[in-house]
């Protein structure tokens, strides 16, 4: 079934974009039942999940611009209350003492991606939270590849100098 | 500067490296001055880090009520059921009824009926059109037929035919060559008027034509293309 096949990916890109605590759970269900409402606009010769992602990505945007500046977390203090809405699960853990540092390292990249300008971090996300090439990211962003690229760069930059701090990251 | 190439020229080249991007020279000599440039390797290691840490982000749990909900929301509960409107009028043709009656309406009945019955024999039978006509506007079929061509991208096709009003829906009438690269083609000569029409992709795909300008709605939750074909200049009508 279509949700099931793409429930994960959407799920992935709205809580990168939106954060764990906000409605990203919400806009990834909305981002379906355009989808479904839109059915019949859908040009067969693009991917299908290359239209949930750009519904997904609009839908985000929308929530963004609508959110009071005030709202939207510039960094990570504050967000130290778990208030999750979105369970987690880990990628593979070798060893309860890596389980730790990694679990810290998560924590701080995640609040890294999170403080991201945005349009820098929809592009992180998408290139490589999804794993998406610059092709695809286009014809979902509607920006051209050259573009996109310095803003995965800027992103990649940003995050590397906010993780300078701590010691051997991701080792 | 370190080692010849600015901090900019650096910092692009090592962003190409993560992307996989650098040619095979490139690569050689980015790994040769990876060993002898501190600040390049120091660069380097910093993305690859963030990158190894990116890929072992945890991944969101889909709820268990999350396909749930988005079918709950997509459909919402309605206080009755939407039935389609050709099961309806099934449903009114064969729903039992119960007739009442009497001597003069029946009179008035088989009056009627013979009246109709006696206008059909005394009519003469004309010759039906063959299924494949086009339906052209009334007033058209003297025009002389103009050349159409359809034209449609589908690079993964296998096949792609067109059916409309003017091969009687049927695709295996009218298939299209593939002309280039992805794009496939056919000419059919249509007398002037108005046409409703399809592709149907590998036998089995019915979809609109995404260059039509116009499309109508097909009463079975799709759009059917709309060709409007006019006469030829100078042509009488």
């Amino acid at each position: 079934m279509l949700v099931s096949r793409h429930a994960r990916s959407i799920l992935s890109v709205t809580t990168r974009m939106l954060g764990p605590a906000g409605d990203a759970e919400d806009i990834a269900q909305e981002t379906f039942v355009a989808a479904f409402n839109a059915l019949a606009s859908f040009q067969l010769d693009s991917k299908f999940s290359t239209w949930l992602y750009r519904i997904a990505v609009n839908k985000c945007t929308d929530v963004l611009r609508a959110r009071r500046p005030d709202a939207v977390p510039i960094d990570a203090t504050g967000a130290d209350d778990r208030g999750d809405t979105v369970g987690w699960q880990p990628a593979d853990l070798a060893t309860p003492h890596s389980e730790l540092e990694q679990a810290e390292l998560a924590w701080e990249l995640d609040n890294a991606i999170q403080a991201l300008p945005h349009l820098y971090r929809e592009s992180f996300v998408l290139r490589h939270i999804e794993g998406l090439g610059y092709d695809e990211m286009s014809e979902i962003l509607g920006v051209n590849r050259d573009t996109l690229k310095m803003r995965v760069y800027k992103a990649r930059g940003i995050l590397c100098r906010s993780l300078s701090h701590l010691e051997g990251a991701a080792r | 500067m370190t080692n010849g190439i600015t901090h900019d020229e650096m910092n692009l080249l090592v962003q190409r490296f993560i992307d996989q991007e650098l040619s095979g020279e490139e690569r050689v000599r980015f790994v040769s001055r990876l060993g002898r440039d501190e600040v390049l390797r120091q660069r380097t290691l910093e993305l690859e880090q963030l990158m190894l840490a990116t890929a072992r982000l945890p991944k969101p749990v889909v709820p268990e009520n999350f396909v749930a909900s988005v079918m709950a929301r997509a459909n919402p509960p309605s206080a009755a059921p939407v039935r389609r409107w050709w099961v309806r009028v099934t449903d009114a043709i064969w729903a039992p009824r119960r007739l009442q009656w009497n001597i003069a309406s029946a009179a008035a009945m088989a009056c009627m009926a013979f009246i109709v019955v006696g206008s059909i024999i005394a009519l003469r039978v004309e010759p039906a059109s063959p299924p494949t006509a086009a339906q052209p506007t009334a007033g058209n079929e003297a025009a002389p037929a103009v050349l159409v061509r359809l034209v449609v991208m589908q690079p993964n096709a296998q096949s792609v035919a067109v059916a409309g009003d003017f091969n009687g829906w049927n695709p295996s009438r009218t298939p299209l060559e593939q002309i280039g690269t992805g794009a496939w083609a056919v000419t059919i000569p249509l007398k002037p008027g108005r046409y409703e029409y399809m592709f149907v992709v590998d036998g089995k795909q019915w979809i609109a034509d995404p260059f039509a300008t116009e499309h109508n709605d097909d009463g079975f939750g799709s759009r059917n293309a709309v060709l409007e074909v006019r006469p030829p200049s100078g042509a009488q009508l």
